[in-house]
C-alpha cells in the first residue's frame, strides 16, 4: 500500500469517528449538563451583589461605551426584575441601584424611568413597593429630558395611583402638558385629577391611558389588570346603588340578580370583564363570581 | 500504547519554560503581596475574602490568557518553523501529536496554577495566620479552574488545526464569552416566552461549553462547601468535552495538507 493510500486512510478513519463520536459525546455532555445545573444551584446561585456601585466610577471604567453598558445595566435591571417576580421572593434590594446606575450612564435612556419607576413603585410581590425612589428616578430623568412628556406623566401617575398625592400627580400632568410635544389629554388629566382625584372613573382612565401607551406585555398585562379591577369597581358601586333602590320599593335586599332584573330596575348584560356574572352576597350587596379572574382590593386574598 | 504523546507533551513543556512563560508567577507574586498587604489597610472584616476573590480570579485570568495564547500557537508555530514536518516524518501519528501538545500545554498550566495557589494559600496565611477547614473549597475552585483550562486550551488548538493564530484567538475568546454567558443565553430564550426562541436558546446552551459550571469562585470566598457530586460531574463534563474537541481536531488535522 503507497504513502499516500496510507494517508487517506488514516484519514477518512479520524473523520468517521469524528461523524460517530461528535453527535454521541454532545449527546452525553447534554445530559450532564441538566444534571449539573441541578446539583450547581446551591453554590453557583447569584450572592446578590453588586459589586459597583458607582455610577461614576462605572462611567469612566466604560472607556467612553457608557450607552452599551448603560443598555446592559438596564438590561439587568429587567433580568432581576423579572426573575425576583417569577420567583416570588418579594424584595427588590438590588433594583434601585441597578436602574439608577442605568439612569447615570445614559441619562437619556427614557426606558428607565418610564418602566423603572413603575417597577420600582409598584406594591410587592408585584414591585418593590418603594414609590419614593421611583418619583426620584423619574425626576432625574426630567431634569436630564425635560421636554419628554411622557415622564411627567410617569411622575403624575406614581402620585396618584401609589402615593395619593392629587395635587402633586395634577402639578405633573399640567407641567408635563406644556411640553411641546405633549397631547392634549395632558392639561384634561391634570384639571380631572385636581378637581375629583379620589373618582374610579379618573383612576381607571389614568390605568387605560397606560394601557394605551405602551407596547410593553407585562406593563400591559398590570394596566389590563387594574382596568378590569376599576371596571368591576364601578359596575359593582352601581349595582350597590340600585340593590339600595331595590330595598327601598320593596322592603328587603334583593338576594339574586335576576331580582333586580325582575324589579325592571337592571337590564342587559351583568358580567365582569372577565365574562363571569356578577352575584349578589349578603344583605344586597352585589359581589365578584368567586371563579372570576378579576379581583378588587376588597375581596383579595391577603 | 504508544508513548509518542508523552514525549511530544514533555517537550511542549520544556519549550513553554524556555520561552519565560512562567515569569507571569512574578506579576501573580507582586498581586498577591499587594493585595494583601493593601486589603488589610483598607478594608474590614473582608480581608480573607477579597484575598480569596484577588487570588482565583488572577490564577483564572492568568491561566486562560496563557491557554488562548499559548494554545492558538500549538500547530502553527511548529509549521512556521518547519519542525512539524520532521516530526510527522517519524513514526508519530497526527493525533497524537495533538494529544501531545494538549498535553504539554495542560502541564505547563497546571504546574503555574500550583505555584500560583502556592502564593494564593500564602498570602491568606500572612492575613488570616490560621488554615480553616473551609479552605478546601478554595482548592476545588482552583481545581474548576484547571477543568476550565483544559476547555480552552483543547478550544484553542482545535482552532490552530485550521485557522491562523490571531483568528484561533479569536474564535476561542468569541466562544469563552459565550459559554461564560451560555447561563443567560438560556435565560434570554425564556424571557422572550416564544417556544421557538426558547428551544432554540436552550439548544445553544447545551451546544456551548458551559464554562459557567466551573465559576465557583464566589462560593470558595464564602467557604461554603461544594459537593461531591458536583466536582466528579464536572471531571466527567470537562473530560467529554475535551475528547469531543480533540476528536474533531483530529478530524480536521488528519485532512490538512501540509505541503
Amino acid at each position: 500500500m503507497s504513502t499516500h493510500t496510507l494517508k487517506i486512510t488514516s484519514h477518512v478513519r479520524s473523520v468517521a469517528l469524528a461523524v460517530v463520536a461528535v453527535p454521541l459525546l454532545f449527546v452525553a455532555i447534554a445530559a450532564l449538563q441538566a444534571r449539573i445545573d441541578v446539583l450547581s444551584a446551591p453554590v453557583t446561585q447569584d450572592k446578590e451583589e453588586l459589586v459597583l456601585r458607582s455610577a461614576s466610577l462605572l462611567k469612566k471604567l466604560s472607556l467612553g461605551y457608557d450607552p452599551l453598558l448603560a443598555d446592559i445595566y438596564w438590561t439587568r435591571a429587567v433580568q432581576y426584575y423579572g426573575t425576583r417576580l417569577q420567583n416570588r421572593s418579594g424584595s427588590f434590594e438590588l433594583l434601585a441601584p441597578l436602574l439608577n446606575i442605568a439612569a447615570t450612564l445614559d441619562p437619556k435612556l427614557l426606558i428607565v424611568y418610564q418602566f423603572g419607576g413603575i417597577f420600582l413603585s409598584d406594591h410587592p410581590p408585584g414591585g418593590a413597593g418603594r414609590p419614593d425612589l421611583a418619583v426620584e428616578l423619574v425626576k432625574r430623568g426630567i431634569t436630564a429630558n425635560p421636554n419628554e412628556w411622557r415622564l411627567y406623566y410617569n411622575l403624575g401617575f406614581i402620585y396618584y395611583t401609589r402615593l395619593k398625592d392629587y395635587q402633586k400627580a395634577s402639578r405633573a400632568f399640567l407641567e408635563g402638558s406644556e411640553t411641546p410635544a405633549a397631547p392634549l389629554w395632558m392639561k384634561f388629566m391634570a384639571a380631572r385629577v385636581a378637581e375629583n382625584g379620589e373618582s374610579l372613573e379618573t383612576s381607571r382612565f389614568i390605568w387605560a391611558e397606560l394601557y394605551d401607551s405602551t407596547k410593553d406585555e407585562s406593563v400591559r398585562k398590570t394596566a389590563l389588570e387594574h382596568v378590569q379591577e376599576l371596571d368591576a369597581e364601578i359596575a359593582l358601586k352601581r349595582l350597590n346603588q340600585v340593590s339600595e333602590v331595590y330595598w327601598k320599593k320593596f322592603g328587603r335586599f334583593p338576594t339574586s340578580m335576576q331580582e333586580l332584573r325582575s324589579a325592571g330596575l337592571v337590564e342587559g348584560d351583568l358580567n365582569d370583564p372577565a365574562g363571569y356574572p356578577y352575584v349578589m352576597g349578603p344583605n344586597g350587596i352585589p359581589q365578584l363570581d368567586p371563579h372570576s379572574s378579576v379581583k378588587i382590593e376588597s375581596q383579595r386574598k391577603p | 500504547m504508544s508513548t509518542m504523546p508523552a514525549v511530544v507533551a514533555v517537550h511542549t513543556f520544556r519549550e513553554a519554560v524556555r520561552d519565560r512563560v512562567l515569569y507571569n508567577l512574578i506579576i501573580f507574586a507582586l498581586m498577591m503581596i499587594g493585595g494583601a498587604i493593601l486589603v488589610g489597610e483598607i478594608s474590614i472584616g473582608v480581608q480573607q475574602m477579597v484575598i480569596v476573590n484577588l487570588g482565583l480570579s488572577a490564577i483564572s485570568i492568568f491561566g486562560i490568557i496563557m491557554a488562548i495564547f499559548i494554545g492558538v500557537g500549538l500547530v502553527h508555530k511548529e509549521m512556521e518553523k518547519r519542525t512539524l514536518y520532521s516530526l510527522l516524518a517519524k513514526p508519530i501519528r497526527r493525533w497524537e501529536f495533538l494529544v501531545g501538545k494538549f498535553a504539554g500545554l495542560l502541564l505547563t498550566l497546571l504546574v503555574n496554577t500550583a505555584l500560583m495557589t502556592l502564593g494564593l494559600t500564602a498570602a491568606l496565611y500572612y492575613v488570616s495566620r490560621t488554615f480553616e477547614r473551609s479552605e478546601v473549597a478554595i482548592l476545588v475552585a482552583v481545581y474548576f479552574i484547571l477543568l476550565e483550562l483544559a476547555l480552552i486550551t483543547a478550544l484553542a488548538l482545535f482552532f490552530s488545526c485550521f485557522s491562523s493564530p490571531l483568528l484561533s484567538t479569536l474564535y476561542t475568546l468569541g466562544i469563552y464569552v459565550a459559554g461564560v454567558f451560555a447561563l443567560d443565553i438560556k435565560g434570554v430564550g425564556e424571557y422572550t416566552q416564544s417556544p421557538a426562541m426558547a428551544a432554540g436558546a436552550r439548544f445553544v446552551y447545551y451546544l456551548l461549553p458551559n464554562f459557567h459550571n466551573f465559576n465557583v469562585i464566589a462560593a470558595a470566598a464564602h467557604g461554603e462547601t461544594i459537593p461531591f457530586t458536583l466536582i466528579w460531574h464536572n471531571t466527567l463534563y470537562a473530560a467529554l468535552y475535551v475528547i469531543l474537541i480533540l476528536v474533531a481536531a483530529s478530524a480536521v488535522f488528519s485532512g490538512r495538507n501540509l505541503k
